[in-house]
Protein backbone atom coordinates (compact mmCIF):
# COMPACT_ATOMS: atom_id res chain seq x y z
CA UNK A 1 0.00 0.00 0.00
CA UNK A 2 1.61 3.58 -1.13
CA UNK A 3 1.62 6.11 2.05
CA UNK A 4 -0.18 9.74 1.25
CA UNK A 5 3.16 10.39 0.92
CA UNK A 6 4.40 8.40 -1.54
CA UNK A 7 1.23 8.91 -3.93
CA UNK A 8 1.83 12.67 -3.30
CA UNK A 9 5.19 12.56 -5.00
CA UNK A 10 4.35 10.21 -7.41
CA UNK A 11 1.79 12.38 -8.97
CA UNK A 12 4.36 15.22 -8.79
CA UNK A 13 6.68 12.90 -10.64
CA UNK A 14 4.20 12.32 -13.69
CA UNK A 15 2.70 15.66 -13.90
CA UNK A 16 6.41 16.84 -14.31
CA UNK A 17 7.35 14.01 -17.14
CA UNK A 18 3.65 15.63 -18.89
CA UNK A 19 5.22 18.70 -18.57
CA UNK A 20 8.79 17.99 -20.11
CA UNK A 21 6.49 16.28 -23.19
CA UNK A 22 4.64 19.39 -23.84
CA UNK A 23 7.48 21.68 -23.61
CA UNK A 24 9.36 19.61 -26.03
CA UNK A 25 6.79 19.26 -28.26
CA UNK A 26 6.63 23.34 -27.99
CA UNK A 27 10.15 23.41 -28.94
CA UNK A 28 9.71 21.06 -31.95
CA UNK A 29 6.48 22.16 -33.51
CA UNK A 30 7.20 26.44 -32.90
CA UNK A 31 10.21 26.01 -35.90
CA UNK A 32 7.60 23.71 -38.47
CA UNK A 33 4.23 25.02 -37.48
CA UNK A 34 2.62 24.57 -40.46
CA UNK A 35 3.87 20.30 -40.59
CA UNK A 36 3.59 19.75 -36.95
CA UNK A 37 0.84 21.65 -35.03
CA UNK A 38 1.85 23.04 -31.36
CA UNK A 39 -0.18 22.38 -28.48
CA UNK A 40 -2.08 25.30 -28.53
CA UNK A 41 -3.04 25.09 -32.14
CA UNK A 42 -4.12 21.03 -30.91
CA UNK A 43 -6.10 22.44 -28.28
CA UNK A 44 -7.74 25.10 -30.59
CA UNK A 45 -8.47 22.27 -33.28
CA UNK A 46 -9.94 19.73 -30.28
CA UNK A 47 -12.25 22.73 -28.97
CA UNK A 48 -13.12 23.54 -32.92
CA UNK A 49 -14.10 19.49 -32.73
CA UNK A 50 -16.71 19.87 -29.84
CA UNK A 51 -18.22 22.89 -31.82
CA UNK A 52 -18.21 21.52 -35.54
CA UNK A 53 -19.08 17.89 -35.97
CA UNK A 54 -17.31 15.95 -38.94
CA UNK A 55 -19.53 13.91 -41.40
CA UNK A 56 -22.73 14.99 -39.09
CA UNK A 57 -21.06 13.12 -36.55
CA UNK A 58 -19.69 14.77 -32.96
CA UNK A 59 -16.39 14.31 -31.64
CA UNK A 60 -18.28 12.26 -28.27
CA UNK A 61 -20.24 10.28 -31.41
CA UNK A 62 -16.50 9.22 -32.64
CA UNK A 63 -15.30 7.87 -29.74
CA UNK A 64 -18.44 6.40 -28.90
CA UNK A 65 -18.48 4.44 -32.24
CA UNK A 66 -15.20 2.88 -31.57
CA UNK A 67 -15.93 2.21 -28.37
CA UNK A 68 -18.91 0.37 -29.41
CA UNK A 69 -17.09 -1.63 -32.01
CA UNK A 70 -14.56 -2.85 -29.50
CA UNK A 71 -17.32 -3.96 -26.76
CA UNK A 72 -19.27 -5.62 -29.27
CA UNK A 73 -16.01 -7.98 -30.24
CA UNK A 74 -14.51 -8.18 -27.06
CA UNK A 75 -18.31 -9.26 -26.02
CA UNK A 76 -18.45 -11.73 -28.48
CA UNK A 77 -14.27 -12.36 -27.97
CA UNK A 78 -14.97 -13.21 -24.24
CA UNK A 79 -18.32 -15.81 -25.18
CA UNK A 80 -16.09 -17.80 -27.60
CA UNK A 81 -13.12 -17.58 -26.32
CA UNK A 82 -13.59 -18.22 -22.64
CA UNK A 83 -16.48 -20.93 -23.88
CA UNK A 84 -13.89 -22.77 -26.42
CA UNK A 85 -11.13 -22.45 -24.09
CA UNK A 86 -13.03 -24.29 -21.32
CA UNK A 87 -13.46 -27.02 -23.25
CA UNK A 88 -10.50 -26.96 -24.83
CA UNK A 89 -8.56 -26.47 -21.44
CA UNK A 90 -10.78 -29.49 -19.85
CA UNK A 91 -11.08 -32.04 -22.18
CA UNK A 92 -7.62 -32.90 -23.72
CA UNK A 93 -9.30 -34.57 -26.81
CA UNK A 94 -10.75 -31.67 -28.09
CA UNK A 95 -7.58 -29.61 -27.38
CA UNK A 96 -5.38 -31.90 -29.72
CA UNK A 97 -7.49 -31.43 -32.16
CA UNK A 98 -8.00 -27.53 -32.51
CA UNK A 99 -5.14 -26.47 -30.70
CA UNK A 100 -3.09 -26.57 -34.03
CA UNK A 101 -5.10 -24.56 -36.13
CA UNK A 102 -5.29 -21.90 -33.39
CA UNK A 103 -1.42 -21.87 -33.20
CA UNK A 104 -1.66 -21.25 -36.78
CA UNK A 105 -3.91 -19.06 -36.65
CA UNK A 106 -3.05 -16.88 -34.30
CA UNK A 107 0.36 -15.62 -35.62
CA UNK A 108 -1.71 -14.01 -38.35
CA UNK A 109 -1.89 -10.03 -37.87
CA UNK A 110 -5.42 -8.32 -37.83
CA UNK A 111 -4.09 -6.55 -40.94
CA UNK A 112 -3.57 -9.41 -42.82
CA UNK A 113 -7.30 -10.38 -42.91
CA UNK A 114 -8.31 -7.03 -43.89
CA UNK A 115 -8.17 -8.15 -47.53
CA UNK A 116 -9.98 -11.26 -47.39
CA UNK A 117 -12.85 -10.06 -45.22
CA UNK A 118 -13.24 -7.12 -47.07
CA UNK A 119 -14.12 -9.27 -50.24
CA UNK A 120 -15.95 -11.30 -47.95
CA UNK A 121 -18.54 -8.96 -46.43
CA UNK A 122 -17.54 -5.54 -47.68
CA UNK A 123 -17.39 -2.60 -45.71
CA UNK A 124 -19.89 -2.21 -42.77
CA UNK A 125 -20.13 -2.81 -39.12
CA UNK A 126 -19.80 -6.47 -39.12
CA UNK A 127 -16.21 -6.94 -40.85
CA UNK A 128 -14.60 -4.42 -38.38
CA UNK A 129 -16.37 -5.66 -35.37
CA UNK A 130 -14.73 -9.24 -36.96
CA UNK A 131 -11.40 -7.41 -37.45
CA UNK A 132 -10.79 -6.49 -33.72
CA UNK A 133 -12.41 -9.87 -32.55
CA UNK A 134 -9.56 -11.98 -34.45
CA UNK A 135 -7.21 -9.32 -32.78
CA UNK A 136 -8.93 -10.15 -29.33
CA UNK A 137 -9.88 -13.50 -28.73
CA UNK A 138 -6.75 -14.92 -28.84
CA UNK A 139 -5.38 -13.63 -25.27
CA UNK A 140 -8.47 -14.72 -24.02
CA UNK A 141 -9.05 -18.32 -25.56
CA UNK A 142 -5.10 -19.23 -24.87
CA UNK A 143 -4.87 -17.41 -21.43
CA UNK A 144 -8.60 -19.56 -20.75
CA UNK A 145 -6.92 -22.90 -21.99
CA UNK A 146 -4.06 -22.35 -19.80
CA UNK A 147 -5.77 -21.47 -16.67
CA UNK A 148 -7.90 -24.39 -16.81
CA UNK A 149 -5.40 -26.99 -17.35
CA UNK A 150 -3.38 -25.74 -14.76
CA UNK A 151 -6.64 -25.71 -11.92
CA UNK A 152 -4.96 -27.26 -8.60
CA UNK A 153 -6.03 -30.99 -8.48
CA UNK A 154 -6.65 -30.13 -4.58
CA UNK A 155 -9.90 -28.27 -5.82
CA UNK A 156 -10.68 -31.04 -8.45
CA UNK A 157 -10.10 -33.69 -5.95
CA UNK A 158 -12.31 -31.75 -3.52
CA UNK A 159 -15.12 -31.65 -6.28
CA UNK A 160 -14.94 -35.38 -7.04
CA UNK A 161 -15.13 -36.32 -3.29
CA UNK A 162 -18.41 -34.03 -2.87
CA UNK A 163 -19.77 -35.97 -6.34
CA UNK A 164 -19.78 -32.44 -8.29
CA UNK A 165 -20.83 -33.58 -11.98
CA UNK A 166 -18.91 -32.49 -14.88
CA UNK A 167 -20.95 -28.91 -15.26
CA UNK A 168 -20.67 -28.18 -11.58
CA UNK A 169 -17.10 -29.05 -11.63
CA UNK A 170 -16.90 -26.52 -14.60
CA UNK A 171 -19.15 -24.16 -12.81
CA UNK A 172 -17.89 -24.02 -9.63
CA UNK A 173 -13.72 -24.66 -9.25
CA UNK A 174 -12.36 -24.46 -12.47
CA UNK A 175 -14.33 -21.33 -13.84
CA UNK A 176 -13.70 -19.51 -10.70
CA UNK A 177 -10.09 -20.65 -10.04
CA UNK A 178 -9.15 -19.66 -13.69
CA UNK A 179 -10.67 -16.47 -13.29
CA UNK A 180 -7.75 -14.45 -12.61
CA UNK A 181 -5.95 -15.48 -15.79
CA UNK A 182 -8.77 -15.59 -17.59
CA UNK A 183 -8.91 -11.51 -16.47
CA UNK A 184 -5.40 -11.10 -17.79
CA UNK A 185 -6.11 -12.09 -20.77
CA UNK A 186 -8.91 -9.84 -21.62
CA UNK A 187 -7.54 -7.09 -20.46
CA UNK A 188 -4.81 -7.83 -23.08
CA UNK A 189 -7.60 -8.36 -24.92
CA UNK A 190 -9.12 -5.22 -24.88
CA UNK A 191 -5.84 -3.22 -25.21
CA UNK A 192 -5.08 -4.60 -28.86
CA UNK A 193 -8.53 -4.55 -29.46
CA UNK A 194 -8.31 -1.09 -29.61
CA UNK A 195 -5.28 -1.16 -31.70
CA UNK A 196 -7.47 -2.86 -34.37
CA UNK A 197 -10.71 -0.68 -34.02
CA UNK A 198 -8.46 2.19 -35.21
CA UNK A 199 -6.42 0.02 -37.57
CA UNK A 200 -9.86 -0.83 -39.14
CA UNK A 201 -11.33 2.53 -38.95
CA UNK A 202 -8.58 3.95 -40.63
CA UNK A 203 -9.43 1.56 -44.17
CA UNK A 204 -13.03 2.18 -44.22
CA UNK A 205 -14.85 4.05 -42.33
CA UNK A 206 -17.15 7.29 -41.99
CA UNK A 207 -17.06 7.08 -38.08
CA UNK A 208 -14.31 6.57 -35.09
CA UNK A 209 -11.41 8.06 -33.97
CA UNK A 210 -9.59 6.13 -37.09
CA UNK A 211 -11.51 7.79 -39.37
CA UNK A 212 -10.70 10.94 -38.08
CA UNK A 213 -7.11 10.66 -38.24
CA UNK A 214 -7.68 9.68 -41.94
CA UNK A 215 -9.99 12.29 -42.40
CA UNK A 216 -7.16 14.29 -41.14
CA UNK A 217 -4.76 13.15 -43.56
CA UNK A 218 -6.86 13.65 -46.40
CA UNK A 219 -7.89 17.11 -45.85
CA UNK A 220 -4.57 17.98 -44.78
CA UNK A 221 -5.13 18.81 -41.78
CA UNK A 222 -2.25 17.71 -39.21
CA UNK A 223 -3.75 19.20 -35.82
CA UNK A 224 -6.54 17.01 -36.59
CA UNK A 225 -4.51 13.65 -36.42
CA UNK A 226 -2.69 15.05 -33.26
CA UNK A 227 -6.42 15.47 -31.59
CA UNK A 228 -7.26 11.88 -32.58
CA UNK A 229 -4.25 10.17 -31.59
CA UNK A 230 -4.23 11.66 -28.15
CA UNK A 231 -8.01 11.04 -27.79
CA UNK A 232 -6.84 7.55 -28.67
CA UNK A 233 -4.51 7.13 -25.96
CA UNK A 234 -7.04 8.46 -23.54
CA UNK A 235 -9.74 6.21 -24.29
CA UNK A 236 -7.02 3.23 -24.30
CA UNK A 237 -5.98 4.09 -21.32
CA UNK A 238 -9.28 5.15 -19.49
CA UNK A 239 -10.19 1.34 -20.79
CA UNK A 240 -7.71 0.05 -19.02
CA UNK A 241 -8.76 1.48 -16.11
CA UNK A 242 -11.98 0.84 -15.65
CA UNK A 243 -11.34 -2.47 -16.20
CA UNK A 244 -8.69 -3.21 -13.60
CA UNK A 245 -11.57 -1.83 -11.62
CA UNK A 246 -13.78 -4.80 -12.80
CA UNK A 247 -11.01 -7.02 -12.16
CA UNK A 248 -10.35 -5.47 -8.48
CA UNK A 249 -14.07 -6.43 -7.69
CA UNK A 250 -14.14 -9.76 -9.44
CA UNK A 251 -11.30 -11.67 -7.87
CA UNK A 252 -11.63 -9.44 -4.32
CA UNK A 253 -11.05 -13.18 -3.09
CA UNK A 254 -7.27 -13.01 -4.47
CA UNK A 255 -4.39 -11.88 -1.62
CA UNK A 256 -2.90 -9.06 -2.35
CA UNK B 1 -21.53 -57.00 17.08
CA UNK B 2 -24.55 -57.33 14.78
CA UNK B 3 -23.40 -56.82 10.80
CA UNK B 4 -26.21 -54.41 10.90
CA UNK B 5 -24.16 -51.65 13.32
CA UNK B 6 -21.13 -52.17 10.70
CA UNK B 7 -20.51 -49.25 8.51
CA UNK B 8 -17.05 -49.70 7.04
CA UNK B 9 -15.83 -52.75 6.13
CA UNK B 10 -12.69 -53.42 4.07
CA UNK B 11 -11.90 -56.83 2.76
CA UNK B 12 -8.18 -57.88 1.69
CA UNK B 13 -7.23 -54.62 0.30
CA UNK B 14 -4.21 -54.42 -1.70
CA UNK B 15 -2.89 -51.55 -3.69
CA UNK B 16 0.20 -51.21 -6.04
CA UNK B 17 1.26 -48.17 -8.06
CA UNK B 18 3.02 -50.36 -10.60
CA UNK B 19 5.69 -52.60 -8.63
CA UNK B 20 5.45 -50.52 -5.58
CA UNK B 21 3.01 -52.44 -3.05
CA UNK B 22 1.74 -49.51 -0.78
CA UNK B 23 -1.35 -51.73 1.15
CA UNK B 24 -0.73 -55.50 1.74
CA UNK B 25 -3.95 -57.14 2.34
CA UNK B 26 -5.46 -54.66 4.96
CA UNK B 27 -8.80 -55.87 6.61
CA UNK B 28 -10.91 -54.55 9.18
CA UNK B 29 -14.59 -52.99 10.35
CA UNK B 30 -15.55 -49.36 11.07
CA UNK B 31 -18.54 -49.54 13.31
CA UNK B 32 -21.65 -47.14 12.95
CA UNK B 33 -20.84 -43.68 14.74
CA UNK B 34 -17.13 -44.65 15.53
CA UNK B 35 -14.12 -42.21 15.71
CA UNK B 36 -11.43 -44.38 14.32
CA UNK B 37 -8.09 -42.99 14.38
CA UNK B 38 -5.67 -44.64 12.21
CA UNK B 39 -1.65 -44.08 13.07
CA UNK B 40 1.39 -45.01 10.69
CA UNK B 41 4.84 -43.84 9.83
CA UNK B 42 5.10 -41.54 6.99
CA UNK B 43 4.58 -42.27 3.36
CA UNK B 44 2.54 -45.69 4.52
CA UNK B 45 0.09 -45.36 2.48
CA UNK B 46 -2.30 -43.87 4.51
CA UNK B 47 -3.52 -41.27 2.14
CA UNK B 48 -3.45 -43.52 -0.61
CA UNK B 49 -5.89 -45.94 1.66
CA UNK B 50 -8.19 -42.87 2.08
CA UNK B 51 -8.11 -42.45 -1.56
CA UNK B 52 -9.07 -45.80 -2.24
CA UNK B 53 -12.65 -45.23 0.23
CA UNK B 54 -13.23 -42.13 -1.64
CA UNK B 55 -12.99 -44.16 -4.79
CA UNK B 56 -10.12 -41.55 -6.13
CA UNK B 57 -8.17 -44.42 -7.22
CA UNK B 58 -9.30 -47.52 -7.67
CA UNK B 59 -8.04 -50.97 -5.56
CA UNK B 60 -5.83 -53.06 -7.07
CA UNK B 61 -7.35 -56.23 -5.29
CA UNK B 62 -10.05 -56.28 -2.45
CA UNK B 63 -12.79 -54.49 -1.78
CA UNK B 64 -14.41 -51.91 0.91
CA UNK B 65 -17.89 -52.11 1.29
CA UNK B 66 -20.01 -49.02 3.37
CA UNK B 67 -23.13 -50.57 4.64
CA UNK B 68 -22.77 -53.32 2.63
CA UNK B 69 -22.43 -51.74 -0.46
CA UNK B 70 -18.90 -51.43 -2.69
CA UNK B 71 -17.89 -47.66 -1.49
CA UNK B 72 -18.96 -45.28 -3.88
CA UNK B 73 -19.50 -41.48 -3.42
CA UNK B 74 -22.48 -41.88 -5.91
CA UNK B 75 -24.36 -43.76 -3.51
CA UNK B 76 -22.76 -42.91 0.03
CA UNK B 77 -22.58 -39.56 1.77
CA UNK B 78 -19.00 -39.44 2.56
CA UNK B 79 -16.62 -35.74 3.12
CA UNK B 80 -12.91 -35.53 3.09
CA UNK B 81 -10.93 -33.40 4.97
CA UNK B 82 -7.28 -32.97 2.51
CA UNK B 83 -3.90 -33.43 4.21
CA UNK B 84 -3.46 -29.58 2.18
CA UNK B 85 -5.21 -26.76 3.26
CA UNK B 86 -8.24 -27.14 0.96
CA UNK B 87 -10.86 -24.14 1.04
CA UNK B 88 -11.76 -22.47 -2.07
CA UNK B 89 -10.22 -19.04 -2.27
CA UNK B 90 -12.83 -17.30 -4.26
CA UNK B 91 -15.05 -18.90 -1.75
CA UNK B 92 -15.86 -17.13 1.78
CA UNK B 93 -15.93 -19.03 4.75
CA UNK B 94 -19.63 -19.25 4.59
CA UNK B 95 -19.63 -19.95 0.90
CA UNK B 96 -16.98 -22.59 1.52
CA UNK B 97 -19.01 -24.20 4.22
CA UNK B 98 -22.35 -24.38 2.24
CA UNK B 99 -20.10 -25.71 -1.26
CA UNK B 100 -21.03 -29.23 -0.17
CA UNK B 101 -24.63 -28.64 0.14
CA UNK B 102 -25.19 -26.44 -2.85
CA UNK B 103 -23.43 -29.29 -4.78
CA UNK B 104 -25.88 -31.81 -3.52
CA UNK B 105 -28.90 -29.41 -4.24
CA UNK B 106 -30.06 -29.25 -0.73
CA UNK B 107 -32.99 -26.76 -0.47
CA UNK B 108 -31.90 -22.95 0.76
CA UNK B 109 -33.89 -23.57 4.38
CA UNK B 110 -32.13 -26.09 4.63
CA UNK B 111 -28.72 -24.74 3.54
CA UNK B 112 -29.38 -21.89 5.63
CA UNK B 113 -29.73 -23.89 8.59
CA UNK B 114 -27.53 -26.54 8.67
CA UNK B 115 -24.72 -23.58 8.02
CA UNK B 116 -25.73 -21.36 11.02
CA UNK B 117 -25.50 -24.52 12.99
CA UNK B 118 -22.05 -25.26 11.63
CA UNK B 119 -20.68 -21.71 11.64
CA UNK B 120 -22.55 -21.67 15.75
CA UNK B 121 -20.39 -24.89 16.51
CA UNK B 122 -17.33 -23.82 15.00
CA UNK B 123 -17.70 -19.83 16.17
CA UNK B 124 -17.01 -18.21 12.88
CA UNK B 125 -19.94 -16.12 13.02
CA UNK B 126 -17.43 -12.98 12.59
CA UNK B 127 -15.20 -14.79 9.53
CA UNK B 128 -18.60 -15.69 7.81
CA UNK B 129 -17.77 -13.26 5.39
CA UNK B 130 -14.17 -13.45 5.16
CA UNK B 131 -11.73 -15.06 2.22
CA UNK B 132 -9.44 -17.71 2.97
CA UNK B 133 -6.48 -15.13 1.82
CA UNK B 134 -7.72 -13.23 4.84
CA UNK B 135 -7.85 -16.16 7.37
CA UNK B 136 -4.38 -18.34 8.98
CA UNK B 137 -4.05 -21.78 8.27
CA UNK B 138 -5.78 -23.12 11.69
CA UNK B 139 -8.95 -21.13 10.35
CA UNK B 140 -8.73 -22.07 6.90
CA UNK B 141 -8.29 -25.87 8.03
CA UNK B 142 -11.61 -25.30 10.50
CA UNK B 143 -13.92 -23.81 7.83
CA UNK B 144 -12.92 -26.92 5.31
CA UNK B 145 -13.71 -29.31 8.55
CA UNK B 146 -16.79 -27.32 8.37
CA UNK B 147 -17.73 -28.20 5.07
CA UNK B 148 -17.29 -31.78 5.81
CA UNK B 149 -19.70 -31.37 8.87
CA UNK B 150 -22.37 -29.62 7.18
CA UNK B 151 -23.39 -32.65 5.08
CA UNK B 152 -24.02 -34.52 7.90
CA UNK B 153 -21.41 -37.50 6.24
CA UNK B 154 -22.33 -40.81 6.89
CA UNK B 155 -18.81 -41.23 6.74
CA UNK B 156 -16.05 -38.45 7.27
CA UNK B 157 -12.38 -39.30 6.61
CA UNK B 158 -9.79 -36.73 7.98
CA UNK B 159 -6.15 -37.42 6.93
CA UNK B 160 -3.65 -35.18 9.18
CA UNK B 161 -6.11 -32.31 9.11
CA UNK B 162 -3.88 -30.41 12.10
CA UNK B 163 -0.60 -31.47 11.08
CA UNK B 164 0.58 -28.08 10.41
CA UNK B 165 -0.41 -26.37 13.50
CA UNK B 166 1.08 -25.71 17.02
CA UNK B 167 0.34 -27.61 20.29
CA UNK B 168 -2.37 -24.96 21.44
CA UNK B 169 -4.37 -24.49 18.39
CA UNK B 170 -4.63 -28.65 17.94
CA UNK B 171 -5.92 -29.01 21.33
CA UNK B 172 -8.60 -26.83 20.66
CA UNK B 173 -9.35 -27.99 17.34
CA UNK B 174 -9.22 -31.53 18.70
CA UNK B 175 -12.36 -30.63 21.13
CA UNK B 176 -13.66 -29.45 18.47
CA UNK B 177 -14.01 -32.28 16.16
CA UNK B 178 -14.96 -33.83 18.89
CA UNK B 179 -18.05 -31.66 19.37
CA UNK B 180 -19.17 -31.57 15.70
CA UNK B 181 -18.64 -35.35 15.92
CA UNK B 182 -21.15 -35.95 19.10
CA UNK B 183 -22.86 -33.63 17.48
CA UNK B 184 -23.54 -34.73 14.17
CA UNK B 185 -23.56 -38.53 15.06
CA UNK B 186 -21.17 -38.85 11.70
CA UNK B 187 -18.58 -41.97 11.45
CA UNK B 188 -15.15 -40.34 11.83
CA UNK B 189 -11.87 -41.91 9.91
CA UNK B 190 -9.00 -39.85 11.28
CA UNK B 191 -5.48 -40.31 10.27
CA UNK B 192 -2.82 -38.71 12.23
CA UNK B 193 1.26 -39.87 13.03
CA UNK B 194 0.57 -38.12 16.28
CA UNK B 195 -0.05 -40.72 18.63
CA UNK B 196 -0.98 -38.48 21.87
CA UNK B 197 -3.90 -37.13 18.84
CA UNK B 198 -5.04 -40.42 18.34
CA UNK B 199 -5.48 -41.53 21.82
CA UNK B 200 -7.38 -38.00 22.91
CA UNK B 201 -9.66 -38.85 20.08
CA UNK B 202 -10.44 -42.18 19.05
CA UNK B 203 -12.61 -44.76 20.24
CA UNK B 204 -10.11 -46.99 18.53
CA UNK B 205 -6.77 -46.77 17.00
CA UNK B 206 -5.49 -48.85 14.65
CA UNK B 207 -1.93 -49.19 13.70
CA UNK B 208 -0.28 -49.39 9.93
CA UNK B 209 3.44 -50.66 9.82
CA UNK B 210 6.02 -49.73 7.95
CA UNK B 211 5.18 -49.55 3.59
CA UNK B 212 3.59 -52.18 2.64
CA UNK B 213 1.05 -50.86 5.15
CA UNK B 214 -0.40 -54.05 6.78
CA UNK B 215 -2.46 -53.29 10.09
CA UNK B 216 0.12 -54.31 12.93
CA UNK B 217 -1.87 -53.35 15.77
CA UNK B 218 -5.41 -52.40 16.82
CA UNK B 219 -6.31 -50.44 20.47
CA UNK B 220 -9.40 -49.75 21.96
CA UNK B 221 -9.47 -46.41 23.77
CA UNK B 222 -12.13 -46.45 26.25
CA UNK B 223 -11.13 -43.71 28.72
CA UNK B 224 -14.18 -40.90 29.30
CA UNK B 225 -14.11 -37.85 28.07
CA UNK B 226 -13.02 -35.01 28.21
CA UNK B 227 -9.72 -36.90 28.21
CA UNK B 228 -6.69 -35.44 30.00
CA UNK B 229 -3.04 -36.19 28.34
CA UNK B 230 -1.75 -36.24 31.42
CA UNK B 231 -4.48 -38.35 32.75
CA UNK B 232 -2.40 -41.89 34.49
CA UNK B 233 -4.79 -44.17 32.24
CA UNK B 234 -4.26 -41.92 28.89
CA UNK B 235 -0.32 -41.94 29.53
CA UNK B 236 -0.38 -45.83 30.10
CA UNK B 237 -2.39 -46.68 26.69
CA UNK B 238 -0.33 -43.80 25.03
CA UNK B 239 2.89 -46.16 25.97
CA UNK B 240 1.20 -49.05 24.88
CA UNK B 241 0.94 -47.57 20.95
CA UNK B 242 3.67 -46.76 21.36
CA UNK B 243 5.94 -50.05 22.11
CA UNK B 244 3.16 -51.59 19.48
CA UNK B 245 5.24 -49.15 17.01
CA UNK B 246 8.81 -49.89 18.20
CA UNK B 247 9.65 -51.07 15.08
CA UNK B 248 8.61 -48.12 12.89
N1 LIG C 1 -0.21 -41.85 -7.52
C1 LIG C 1 0.88 -42.49 -7.06
N2 LIG C 1 1.73 -43.11 -7.90
C2 LIG C 1 2.84 -43.75 -7.44
N3 LIG C 1 3.16 -43.84 -6.14
C3 LIG C 1 2.36 -43.25 -5.25
C4 LIG C 1 1.18 -42.54 -5.66
N4 LIG C 1 0.58 -42.04 -4.55
C5 LIG C 1 1.34 -42.42 -3.52
N5 LIG C 1 2.40 -43.16 -3.93
C6 LIG C 1 3.41 -43.76 -3.06
O1 LIG C 1 2.75 -44.55 -2.12
C7 LIG C 1 3.36 -44.45 -0.85
C8 LIG C 1 2.32 -44.07 0.19
O2 LIG C 1 1.90 -42.72 -0.05
P1 LIG C 1 0.82 -42.02 0.85
O3 LIG C 1 0.70 -40.64 0.37
O4 LIG C 1 -0.40 -42.85 0.88
O5 LIG C 1 1.52 -42.05 2.28
P2 LIG C 1 1.04 -41.39 3.64
O6 LIG C 1 1.01 -42.48 4.63
O7 LIG C 1 -0.20 -40.61 3.43
O8 LIG C 1 2.26 -40.44 3.95
P3 LIG C 1 2.28 -39.06 4.79
O9 LIG C 1 2.44 -39.45 6.22
O10 LIG C 1 3.50 -38.37 4.26
O11 LIG C 1 1.03 -38.34 4.49
C9 LIG C 1 4.48 -43.46 -0.98
O12 LIG C 1 5.69 -44.18 -1.12
C10 LIG C 1 4.19 -42.73 -2.26
O13 LIG C 1 5.38 -42.37 -2.90
MG1 LIG D 1 -0.65 -38.61 3.57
Amino acid sequence: MRTKNQKIRDFVLSAISVIVLIALWCAVSTSKPDFFPTPMATIERLVKLFEKPIMKVSIWGHIFASLKRVLFAIGASIIIGVGLGLIMGWNKKVRAAIYPIIMTLRPIPPIAWIPLIILLFGVGEFPKVLLVFIGSVFPILLNTISAVSMVDDMYLKVGKVYKANTWQTLHHIVFPASMPTILAGIKIAISSGWMVVVAAEMLASKSGLGFLITRGRDSYDVALIMVAMILIGIVGAALSIVFSFIERRLCGWMSS
Amino acid sequence: MASKDIKVQVNHLTKKFGDLLVLDDISFNINKGEFVCIVGPTGCGKTTFLNLLTRLIEPTSGEILIDGKPADPHVHNISFVFQEPSAFPWLTAQQNIEYGLKIKKKSSEEIKSQVDKIIGLLGLEKFRNAYPHEMSVSMEQRVVIGRAFALNPDLLLMDEPYGQMDIKMRYYLEDEVIRLWKATGSTVLFITHNLEEAVYLAERVLILSNKPAKIKAEKKVDLPRPRSVSDDKFVEIRKDITDMIKWW
